[in-house]
């Protein structure tokens, strides 16, 4: 019994033993290694053209990759006005929605809707409670929970 | 939507709000805008049409009919033909010509289409509003959802249509 136990130890020690030394091992290879010079040696191109990227696509499973990717948070990150003032993307705007009768509507609206808050403002001030913007109308869960 | 800085160009756009304003609770401005429109329009249809029945009476009996707009059958007249004017345009698409120019529209309380009896009862209550000295209105300016007396009693909301966003960017992209 007591000759097993003794076996048991040496054998744990002989094992700490060992892994200390590969681990120093590698230290030492990794530190004595010219990373650099190793790769200015790898020819990329060479290793790029044995790669099969229409394999890799395959494997990859692009449903559950964008299922992690939050587009919502990237579009609000996104400054639209700069992009459409400094790229053809407003042009492209221009063209498909122009029109005189679309500008006025706009220019219409968009004044009324500039009355609009301007009212609501001064009835918020007036009012002692701050603006918040315009509110929406009542959630169907709302309207459920309250009748 | 806040106020441009002080010092901000001309060419910034003005009033174009850069919030996506659809299915917002809309603004006594707008909607008022939009009922002084939907009033010349509806006028404007109902004189055409009393000019036209004039026309063709004097083509087929060579009698001129002359209109009094202080006949109670003028008014009567003009209150059904407003009613069917407003009522049906509620009930078919949500929106009149003037709230369709203002990009403004009548929906549930709860955001979801309104029903063909909601605007029969909601015009029914718009005089309502105004007989009450004006007071109907009130909620619009002071309530949490905007409604008036109206809407309220037709359980109904006027809400933003349009996409203010997309305004924004043909402003920007005419530039």
């Amino acid at each position: 019994m007591r000759r097993r136990s003794a076996e048991a130890r040496l054998v744990t020690r002989r094992e700490a033993l060992a892994q200390a030394v590969s681990e120093r091992a590698v230290e030492l290879v990794v530190s004595a290694l010219d990373v650099n010079a190793l790769l200015d040696g790898v020819d990329l191109n060479a290793v790029l053209d044995q790669v099969d990227i229409e394999r890799v696509l395959d494997r990859i499973d692009l449903d559950r990759l964008l299922e992690r990717v939050d587009l919502n948070g990237i579009v609000e990150r996104l400054d639209l006005d700069a992009l459409v003032e400094q790229t053809d993307l407003g042009a492209i705007i221009a063209r498909s929605s122009s029109g005189v009768a679309s500008e006025a509507l706009d220019v219409i609206r968009s004044q009324a809707v500039g009355l609009d808050e301007f009212i609501a403002r001064w009835i918020g001030r007036l009012r002692r409670r701050p603006y918040t913007g315009p509110p929406g109308p009542r959630d169907r869960l709302q309207a459920t929970a309250g009748s | 939507m806040t106020a441009p800085p002080r010092g901000v160009p001309a060419s910034e756009p003005p009033v174009i709000t850069k919030e996506i304003l659809q299915g917002k609770c809309a603004g006594f401005a707008s909607r008022f805008a939009a009922f002084a429109v939907d009033v010349g329009v509806s006028l404007g249809v109902f004189m055409l049409a009393l000019a036209a029945i004039s026309f063709a009476a004097r083509v087929l009996t060579g009698k001129d009919i002359t209109w009094n707009r202080d006949d109670v059958w003028v008014i009567l007249a003009y209150a059904v033909w407003a009613f069917i004017y407003f009522a049906h345009s509620w009930a078919a698409s949500g929106r009149t010509v003037g709230m369709a120019l203002l990009g403004v529209r009548v929906v549930r309380d709860d955001g979801t289409d309104a029903s063909g009896r909601q605007a029969v009862v909601r015009t029914l209550a718009l005089p309502l509003s105004f007989l009450l000295l004006g007071l109907g209105f009130l909620g619009i300016l002071l309530g949490g959802q905007r409604r008036a007396l109206h809407d309220v009693i037709a359980g109904t909301a006027v809400i933003y249509s349009w996409d203010a966003r997309a305004a924004r960017l043909r402003f920007l992209s005419r530039g």
